[in-house]
């Protein structure tokens, strides 16, 4: 699997940064309140590793690369890029994985982001803020096929700090609608569907999480997340939790953070001969391990 | 995939290197000259406080007192009392931020001074014009961020808790200095 060009654009952006913080990602997924100050803006990357299926060879990785300015001082904006890469060998999932194979990388998609704070949790104790993401995806983030998705996420955010700030929480719950389409497929295996009607998708997650800073600029944390989704056909298709360390460096000019999350537990469909059954696995992986970083203008 | 996935995670090492430095505006002595300009004598003392002191500094100010000591230099000027010199740390978004506050023998602010701030954003709280919010201010005064001292954007949790700071700094002189 090649991302040089993905590797390349993280190494200029490490090279360029120089300047300032704010919409600082503390944990993996659960995300905080607080938005840049007018006039900011910062430049963000996550990778995401996606692995095991629990049978045969799976690894998918996300890239996402972000522009975010603050507006105002509640008011941020974002537009970002996906690029994505899926390697699978030795499964196949009718309907989801119709093929072996090394699919990217390539781009993948493209975002638009946009965070509002109604409520500052070192100003009014309690942070609140809501988030909402345009999504357009060209290709499936599970098989590496084409499928065009266009997605709406509404995000709220809670946050609060505890013993001065050294301790933070957050919480967040969202909504997620897509609508889906998927290409058509050549040389499917036998007895395998590879729908290409439109059906539309509603994803559901909640989420919470803490940071603790431990010794100046490093911070430990820990989330626990809750996903599931509802299909036109199926009703209730997955549902999954996570939960996972994370370790985070803040610094004046730029922040990282490492977090593992693996599937503790899930439930929904299964594949044919799945044997963790106590996991969801066509469309979630095991594991996931998410590298942030992201540099402050 | 194992080789470029081991640059993505390297990263942070580059960006930390450019990131790890230290911004010092002051030393304590320095700090000390600008406060207390006039001042020929500075007594140091380290000021160990029992669980009631605490306890009384976070009545009287509502903060947590987060030290067991406090270090406060008496400053002089030809034998003549002026005030208390302190050194105080409070949380910021990343480190602790350094500032020095300058309290009258009345219990009243004479001065803040910022010796060390690193984070990203707020460096307005250097500015004389935000610190001088804090200058008359006694231990009953209101410390509300944004109504009785501005808020800076981006640098709220420093604003809060250097407001809050200077509040338990007067607190403290309250309970363990005065006569």
């Amino acid at each position: 699997m090649k991302l040089g060009y993905l590797s390349s654009f993280a190494v200029l952006a490490t090279v360029v940064s120089c300047g300032a913080s704010a919409d600082e990602n503390f944990l993996g997924h659960v995300k905080g309140a607080e938005v840049l100050p007018k006039g900011a803006s910062d430049l963000y990357m996550k990778v995401n590793w996606r692995s095991d299926k629990g049978q045969g060879n799976y690894d998918a990785v996300d890239i996402f690369a972000e522009y975010e300015y603050g507006v105002s001082d509640r008011f941020q904006f974002g537009v970002g890029v996906k690029g994505r890469s899926v390697d699978t060998e030795g499964l196949l999932i009718d309907g989801y994985l119709p093929k072996e194979g090394n699919f990217g990388p390539k781009l993948a998609g493209l975002e638009v982001t946009g965070k509002y704070m109604f409520l500052s949790p070192a100003l009014d104790d309690f942070g609140l803020a809501s988030y909402v993401t345009l999504d357009y995806d060209w290709m499936d983030p599970h098989s590496g096929q084409d499928k065009n998705t266009l997605s709406l996420e509404l995000e709220l955010i809670g946050q609060k700090y505890f013993l001065e700030g050294q301790l933070i929480w957050m919480g967040n719950l969202s909504v997620e609608g897509t609508y889906s389409d998927r290409g058509a497929l050549e040389g499917l295996p036998a007895d395998f569907e590879w729908p290409t009607d439109p059906e539309m998708e509603l994803e559901i997650t909640a989420g919470t999480g803490v940071s603790y800073r431990f010794a100046p600029n490093w911070f430990i944390g820990a989330e626990i997340e809750y996903q599931t989704e509802f299909e036109t056909e199926v009703g209730q298709e997955r549902y999954s939790w996570f939960a996972g360390p994370s370790l985070h460096y803040g610094g004046q000019s730029m922040w990282a953070t490492l977090t593992w999350l693996p599937q503790i537990s899930g439930g929904g469909e299964m594949y044919e001969g799945q044997l963790d059954t106590g996991l969801h696995l066509i469309e979630k992986t095991k594991n996931e391990v998410i590298f942030k970083i992201g540099f402050n203008f | 995939m194992n080789r470029n996935l081991g640059l993505l995670f390297a990263m942070p090492l580059l960006g930390i290197t450019q990131s790890v430095y230290a911004k010092d505006y002051l030393s304590v002595a320095e700090a000390q000259a600008v406060l207390f300009p006039t001042a020929d004598t500075f007594l140091e003392n380290v000021l160990t406080l029992t669980k009631d002191q605490k306890k009384a500094i976070k009545r009287l100010s509502g903060v947590r007192q987060r030290w067991d000591e406090q270090k406060v230099w008496r400053a002089e000027a030809g034998g003549q009392f002026l005030g208390w010199f302190m050194v105080d740390e409070v949380v910021g978004k990343h480190e602790f931020i350094t500032y020095a506050a300058a309290i009258s023998p009345e219990g009243h602010v004479l001065g803040v001074e910022v010796m060390s701030y690193r984070e990203t954003h707020g460096y307005q709280v250097m500015e004389a014009g935000w610190r001088a919010h804090f200058v008359g201010k006694g231990v009953g005064d209101a410390f509300k961020l944004n109504d009785d001292v501005p808020n800076i954007s981006g640098a709220t949790l420093s604003c809060r808790n250097m407001t809050d700071g200077v509040h338990r700094l007067l607190a403290l002189a309250e309970v363990m200095l005065k006569p």
